[in-house]
């Protein structure tokens, strides 16, 4: 039997009225990638941080490579060979790639000021370990997130690592830069590290994974090697209940009526480059394609908050002059953003006045908004979608994920009565309230309003959508029946055109 | 006063302003403690006139800070007000009413004028106003450097008038405040201040007029300080450029210590109502008690550190 690289046994945490952990055993051995599963809530992050000495345990011992310990500090651990990624990277975004490297580790020269040469030529060496190609004078706020997230591994990689923590590192990345981050996991796990693994897309963990932990309510709900579980057998793990059904079932006869929402020719900057296409009352319609294809790009032109440089757009067989949200929403349309927090809800504010925010108008009596009708309102909303929350007094931003989004679906639906645009509905959102945002998704459809839908989960796509249109550095690169379509066709697309324009623009540099 | 009653209520487990009314409280008790002057009737009215001018640019100042912004012209803006009601009001006594419109008018259109230059030239409020309080204490001093001026006998008399023993300028005042809170609660257009101080984007997404609410905050501000000039110059009888300068920094006091956030998106003018009364309470007792008024700078900048942190801590839980 290998030592394990970390071994945790009977991990307790307490908070008054919580316990995020209870008797928690886990354990990494050298050169295993362990997968860590469990809805949001569920203990996962209280662990890493444990591991990672960010947090103290209440009880329970920690023995890391054979040894007992007990961190004091994050600083501890790390010096110890234990790096956490988390979701949110720690960069500095003004700061260049190699600065970013090297930040703990300047390099000093005989006169012991930072040297900028050796700090560049380290990082060069450190990111050619990776595999990518990163200018390490490039400032981090001038890269795309996928390779800030190689810049935030390459960090790991200045001194000894033997523990690599990787928090949901595919939310925010798709397609190839996954397979580049896979490959350097691989290629880590090779060398001895131990890697644990979090994350919501299950694909993922039969296809990276060794072995895997399902945390719920903070405790182990399961742990084996990853052949051994179902996917079923997982989600069931995790939700504590078997799901009959994940995605709700699709609709039978093909969409009819005039289009809802019809685009030809979009152009907007160098991200949509030609794109056309309509959306029939009570369909779902997918967009899917790499992150950068132009998909977010296209919703918030639709949308009214980027600018349109060709092409028109038509809602209801009307064209639309004035370009702005506040007429978007006038005629209809509703926009779930990608980054909720950021750009969707007012986190400081309660749930009453997120649902009311762009239908203020409606709540309006002789000049004074109506108190109670809001309330009434907000009441309803948070009924009809399930909201966990006691009253709509609640501010925002105590909610968890999954109910921050409700509450976007609660403002929206009552908006989007032709049309609702949901760019990456189910980021970081547990599984069992992913089930009943599809839920909630098809039930909209099927009152007649047409559905947009951004994601990068290829089954989430295929789930849900009547018919799926794949984007490609610009352009439609197909479209692709919803009942048929496989996640190998939809790659394919993405990928091909991509493959093709960029050997013809190597064979025109060829001819030139 | 039912908005700033509901407004109260349903801030109640903030406990911002429960914070505030307790060291009000305290304040009150010890100075009927240490002074037998202090609990007078006479005393409350002579207070209550006090704290008109600085409730009224405290007041605007919330609009802004409610927005995430901050308007540090009010200052010169007021210099420069009375400077105008005093000197139009010497050449033209009839014309009262004329001259005080005219001065609202334009404190409003250079309010509007900030909130206007920060859109377009995207400049932090804090520069544009900086700028701005500048060119404003500037050109009143090409125009008259010393004070001046003087103003009718009928708005001296406003501002020495008593209803029930009360300052009339205090129950002005306080229907001021009321009507800001019904406002800033209840309808449309200040309720966006709220959405667009806790987050412009999402302001932006909710097909709010962004760009016109922040113009409109930034002017409701240039009138609350007109408002303050009006007040100012008739209880002084003169036009003083420079009378604004403490008042910039004074005003942001009584916004902060009553809970509004320097980010935006929380607070309230009760908050600013109540700040006002401690600030000025403060000082008129400090007053009575004859600490100098070094010693007053140092307390109140030990308020407001104090209040901004007790606040902050509470929110953090």
């Amino acid at each position: 039997m290998v030592t394990p690289v970390i071994e945790l046994s009977r991990i307790e945490k307490e908070y008054p009225g919580v316990k995020p952990l209870d008797r928690v055993d886990f354990a990494v051995r050298p050169g295993e990638i362990h997968a860590l599963l469990g809805e949001n809530g569920a203990g996962k992050s209280t662990l890493i941080r444990v591991m990672g000495g960010a947090i103290r345990p209440n009880g329970g011992s920690m023995t890391y490579l054979g040894k007992p310990v007990s961190w004091q500090s994050p600083k501890q651990a790390r010096a110890a060979g234990i790096h956490v990624i988390h979701q949110e990277l720690a960069l500095f975004s003004e700061l260049s790639v190699a600065e970013n490297i090297l930040v703990d580790a300047q390099p000093r020269n005989a006169l012991g000021l930072i040297s900028g040469r050796a700090r560049h030529a380290r990082a060069a060496e450190i990111l050619a370990q990776l595999g990518v190609k990163i200018s390490t004078h490039a400032k981090i706020d001038e890269l795309p997130l996928a390779d800030q997230q190689m810049v935030e591994i390459a960090k790991a990689l200045v001194g000894e690592v033997r523990l690599l923590v990787l928090d949901e590192p595919t939310a925010v990345i798709s397609g190839r830069e996954v397979d580049l981050l896979f490959d350097n996991m691989r290629r880590l796990k090779r060398e001895g590290v131990g890697i644990v693994y979090v994350s919501h897309r299950l694909e993922e963990i039969f296809e990276i994974a060794d072995r895997v932990t399902i945390l719920k309510d903070g405790q182990v709900a399961g742990t084996g090697p990853v052949g051994d579980l179902t996917r079923d057998e997982m989600i069931t793990k995790m939700v504590g209940r078997r799901l009959e059904q994940i995605y709700p079932a699709r609709r039978k006869a093909p969409a009819g009526g005039p289009d809802i929402l019809k685009i030809s020719n979009l152009r907007a900057g160098h991200r949509v480059r030609d794109v056309s296409f309509a959306i029939r009352p009570g369909e779902v319609v997918g967009i899917a394609g790499m992150v950068g294809s132009g998909r977010t790009e296209v919703a918030e032109v639709i949308f009214g908050t980027r600018d349109l440089d060709g092409g028109t757009i038509e809602f209801d067989g009307t064209r639309l002059d004035r370009r702005m949200p506040r007429e978007a929403i006038r005629n209809g349309v509703g926009f779930l953003t990608e980054n909720r927090k950021d750009e969707g809800l007012f986190l400081g504010l309660p749930i009453s006045a997120n649902v009311m925010a762009p239908d203020l108008a409606g709540v309006t009596r002789r000049g004074l908004i109506d108190r109670r009708g809001e309330r009434e309102i907000a009441l309803e909303q948070i009924r009809n979608f399930a909201v966990a929350a006691p009253s709509p007094e609640v501010k925002v931003g105590n909610l968890s994920g999954g109910n921050q989004q409700k509450v976007l679906f609660g403002r929206w639906s009552r908006i989007a009565r032709k049309l609702l645009i949901l760019d990456e509905p189910t980021r970081g959102v547990d599984i069992g309230a992913k089930v009943e945002i599809y839920r909630i998704v098809r039930n909209l459809a099927e009152q007649g309003v047409g559905i947009l839908m951004i994601s990068s989960e290829l089954p989430e796509i295929i789930g849900l959508s009547d018919r799926i249109f794949v984007m490609s550095q610009g352009h439609v690169a197909g479209e692709i029946d919803g009942a048929s379509a496989t996640e190998e066709a939809i790659m394919d697309l993405a990928v091909r055109s991509l493959d093709r324009r960029e050997s013809t623009a190597a064979r025109l540099e060829q001819v030139a | 006063m039912s908005a700033v009653v509901a407004e109260f209520r349903r801030n109640r487990l903030s406990l911002s302003y429960v914070i505030v009314v307790a060291l009000l409280i305290l304040l009150v008790a010890a100075g009927g403690f240490l002074s037998d002057r202090f609990l007078t009737w006479r005393n409350f009215g002579n207070l209550f006139q006090q704290l008109v001018v600085l409730g009224m640019v405290s007041l605007g100042q919330t609009f802004v800070v409610l927005l995430g912004g901050i308007d540090l012209a009010v200052g010169s803006l007021v210099g420069a007000s009375t400077v105008f009601i005093a000197h139009f009001l010497e050449w033209r006594p009839d014309l009262l009413w004329l001259a005080l419109p005219l001065a609202l008018i334009a404190a409003t259109a250079i309010g509007a004028l900030n909130g206007l230059l920060t859109i377009v030239l995207r400049v932090h409020p804090l520069i544009v106003t900086l700028g701005m309080s500048s060119i404003i204490f500037g050109a009143t001093l090409m125009y008259d450097k010393e004070p001046g001026g003087s103003v009718p006998r009928g708005l001296a008399d406003f501002s020495y008038a008593n209803l029930w023993g009360i300052p009339v300028t205090a129950i002005v005042l306080v229907a001021i405040f009321a009507l800001a809170g019904l406002w800033l609660q209840r309808s449309r257009s200040g309720r966006s201040i709220y959405f667009v101080g806790g987050d412009r984007e999402a302001a932006r997404l909710n097909g709010l007029p962004v760009n016109r609410i922040v113009v409109m905050a930034y002017a409701l501000s240039g009138l609350c300080a007109g408002l303050a000039a009006i007040f100012l110059t008739a209880r002084t009888g003169v036009g003083d450029p420079r009378i604004g300068t403490a008042l910039t920094l004074q005003s942001i006091t009584p916004v902060v210590v009553g809970g509004t956030i320097l980010a935006g998106g929380r607070g309230g003018v009760l908050g600013t109502l109540l700040g006002v009364l401690l600030v000025t309470m403060l000082n008129n007792l400090l007053n009575f008690l004859n600490v100098s008024s070094y010693y007053q700078w140092v307390i109140q900048g030990l308020i407001i550190i104090v209040a901004v942190s007790i606040h902050t801590t509470r929110r953090r839980q």
